[in-house]
């Protein structure tokens, strides 16, 4: 299989204190093929963005590794490479933000917020290169070159989301990792961003990992998407699949709570029991027992394994085999 | 129209803000009325004016604001009382709000004080409207508490803010706006702050308690996906002004403004097939300063009509029952075949 760019195997992050320890990221597997989206959703809390900012190593992960194969096939391990060697490869993973208002440095010019990460990798690359690229970019992504000397302050929520997206981008990146990047924006705007992205994927062939809890932009933007709940990997499947099909009991309550944008579109919500809990104190054998409705004797002990069903459908649930559980029923809306 | 089942009717409404650019035309006159038990969506992306309509209604505006227009409320079955006539600190006022119109606000981690309890500062409402006894206002909170899924409302009641989750709060926000068992409930984005799962139970309860209570709802959000769960009628908003309103179905089914049909077709309808791209306004809101004449969305608009829509302000127009535009456009049947973006 040639065509994986990053393999994640068994990513694990905890954040410990003086007595506590926090799982954030528990065990997290799964493969992105290249030039493919894979969307990650889940509650706030859940490990999200945990999970993205460990990839990109903007921190260091506890344990497992994330494979990274460049563009001559060489495959590094980019959790424990060491520095020099990352310092070479790490332009290829970028990330984009999620709130446009802080992750822009309110003191730096919109160009030079653009040319840093060129600085920070080529050092010895002269200004004018420099500039020429940022412009470029700029165009791109739908700026006008002649804003550039102007600061953050001077722009609109969906223009700073932009130059956040060139940012990543000026380093010609192959993989995006995109936390939660149109979650602060206006739905007119945010329709803008979410099209920009896709353009930007088909014309430089980019791969993301598209975080966020908007579902509906989720099964709008990506090709798989994994289900997230306190820190694991519930489920793992094609888009369409997940959404119509869903198998693991967390993703079916997830799904009937998403408020559809249609009147006479009309779902019985499956309601959960509880809150989210603890992280730092998880219940017993499945995280998610105590709030599932379908909970038996075996799940309050043993924790469910992420396991591979037909069709490339990972699960983690000891029922998902017998269990025939809601999602979107896609031919209805074909049939109307 | 019948007068007797409207609780609230707002009548060109003007707020302008003085900032040192000049003046700042944030709510450009709105009108609409709300009748008893019904639901009204007020829909728009930030900046065009939602909240600060909700509180003016209110009178809590910041005195910067000059506010014109009138806003009939009817206080004492029937009678309809101008808002906008009594002054902001007067026990009149002072009576209707929190007792016969309240409000839950957006963000429920800011809107507690965190130094008192949970309790009190429920308690606070009770003991303004309700009643003086402390025993007997703390036994009307409790049971407010238990109402809106509060577990352990007991105990609750005298834990501070730091204590409840996020969810958990917007509950006890809700009990605070309905312990007085209001008229109108005016809901400011009451579940933007919360994840989907919460969200679903805070709109389902807000639901209930209207039927119980048989309140009306002004219900203020961006998000199509609430307002077409929750609303009877909405009124879409775009720079201070309200350009289309009809009834739900009607407008998620036959959208007639430019504006409100770009909206709808930027948002991806959950459950069905994935189109190709979303489609999207161009541009952005412009800045209510300075306004040029003519249509406030002309610069953004894809069958503007030169010569018209930038000359002169398009007025309301009935275009079926309860379904009012406010477009040139539209009413000239002059319209290019607009795309459909189902």
């Amino acid at each position: 299989m040639s065509d994986i760019i990053l393999e994640i195997k068994h990513l694990t992050k905890q954040f410990t204190s003086k007595k506590i320890c926090v799982k954030a990221v528990t065990d997290i597997s799964f493969n992105v093929k290249k030039g493919e989206t894979i969307g990650i959703v889940g509650e706030s809390g859940c490990g999200k963005t945990t999970l993205g900012r460990c990839i990109a190593r903007g921190i260091q992960a506890t344990s497992g590794s994330v494979i990274y194969t460049a563009e001559d096939g060489t495959k590094y391990d980019f959790i424990n490479i060491d520095k020099k060697t990352l310092k070479t490869i790490r332009k290829d993973i970028q990330m984009i933000f999620q709130d446009p208002y802080s992750s822009l440095d309110p003191r730096m010019t919109v160009l030079d917020i653009i040319e840093e990460p060129l600085k920070a990798n080529f050092p010895k690359m002269p200004k004018k290169e420099m500039d020429q690229r940022a412009m470029e970019i700029a165009e791109k992504v739908g700026l006008n070159p002649s804003y550039l000397k102007r600061y953050p302050h001077a722009f609109s929520g969906g223009q700073r989301q932009r130059i956040g997206i060139a940012r990543a981008l000026v380093l010609q990146p192959r993989v995006i990792i995109c936390d939660e990047p149109v979650s602060a924006l206006d739905v007119s705007i945010q329709a803008q961003v979410i099209n920009l992205l896709k353009d930007l994927q088909q014309d430089m062939g980019l791969t993301y990992i598209f975080i966020s809890h908007d579902l509906s932009v989720v099964e709008h933007i990506s090709d798989k998407v994994g289900v997230m709940y306190l820190g694991k990997l519930v489920e793992f499947a094609e888009t369409e699949r997940l959404f119509s099909n869903p198998m693991h009991p967390y993703s079916e309550a997830l799904l009937s709570a998403v408020p559809v944008a249609d009147p006479t579109v009309k779902i019985d919500r499956i309601p959960l029991k509880g809150e989210i809990p603890n992280p730092a104190n998880p219940p017993s054998g499945c995280y998610f027992h105590e709030r599932c409705s379908y909970c038996m004797d075996i799940c309050t002990r043993e924790a469910p394994e992420l396991r591979k069903l037909a069709d490339d459908h990972e699960v983690a649930c000891h029922r998902a085999e017998e269990l025939k559980l809601r999602g979107f029923s896609y031919e209805q809306e074909q049939a109307k | 129209m019948n007068t007797e089942d409207t609780i609230i009717r707002v009548n060109n409404l003007k707020i302008n803000i003085t900032t040192d650019e000049g003046i700042l035309t944030a709510v450009r006159g709105v009108s609409f009325e709300i009748k008893k038990g019904e639901t009204l969506g007020l829909v728009g992306e930030s900046g065009c004016g939602k909240s600060l309509t909700c509180k003016a209604i209110l009178g809590i505006n910041e005195p910067i604001c000059s506010t014109e227009g009138q806003i009939f409320f009817d206080a004492n079955n029937g009678g309809m009382i101008d808002l906008m006539k009594l002054p902001p600190k007067g026990n009149e006022i002072r009576d209707i709000r929190g007792k016969q119109i309240s409000m839950i606000f957006q963000e429920p981690m800011v809107c507690f004080s965190p130094l008192y309890t949970i309790g009190n500062q429920i308690n606070e409402c009770t003991r303004l409207h309700i009643t003086k006894d402390k025993k007997e206002s703390k036994r009307i909170t409790i049971e407010m508490m238990k109402k809106v899924g509060i577990a352990n409302a007991e105990k609750r009641y005298d834990q501070y803010p730091h204590e409840f989750s996020g969810g958990m709060l917007q509950r006890a926000l809700i009990a605070m706006a309905l312990v007085c068992s209001p008229k109108l409930l005016i809901a400011d984005e009451p579940t933007t702050a919360l994840d989907v799962t919460i969200q679903a139970q805070i709109l389902e309860l807000i639901k209930e308690l209207q039927k119980e209570l048989k309140m009306s709802v002004l219900f203020v959000t961006h998000d199509l996906g609430t307002v077409a769960k929750m609303c009877d009628r909405v009124a879409v908003m775009y720079l201070g002004k309200i350009v289309e309103s009809a009834p739900v179905v009607d407008l998620y089914h036959n959208p007639q403004h430019p504006y409100t049909k770009g909206l709808i077709g930027s948002v991806h309808k959950i459950g069905t097939k994935r189109q190709k791209r979303l489609f999207s306004i161009k541009g952005t809101v412009p800045l209510a300063l300075n306004l040029p004449p003519g249509c406030s969305f002309y610069e953004r608009c894809d069958c503007r009509i030169e010569g018209v829509c930038n000359v002169k302000e398009p007025e309301p127009d009935y275009i079926a029952d309860g379904h009012v535009v406010c477009c040139h456009a539209v009413k000239s049947g002059l319209r290019k075949e607009v795309k459909n973006f189902e």
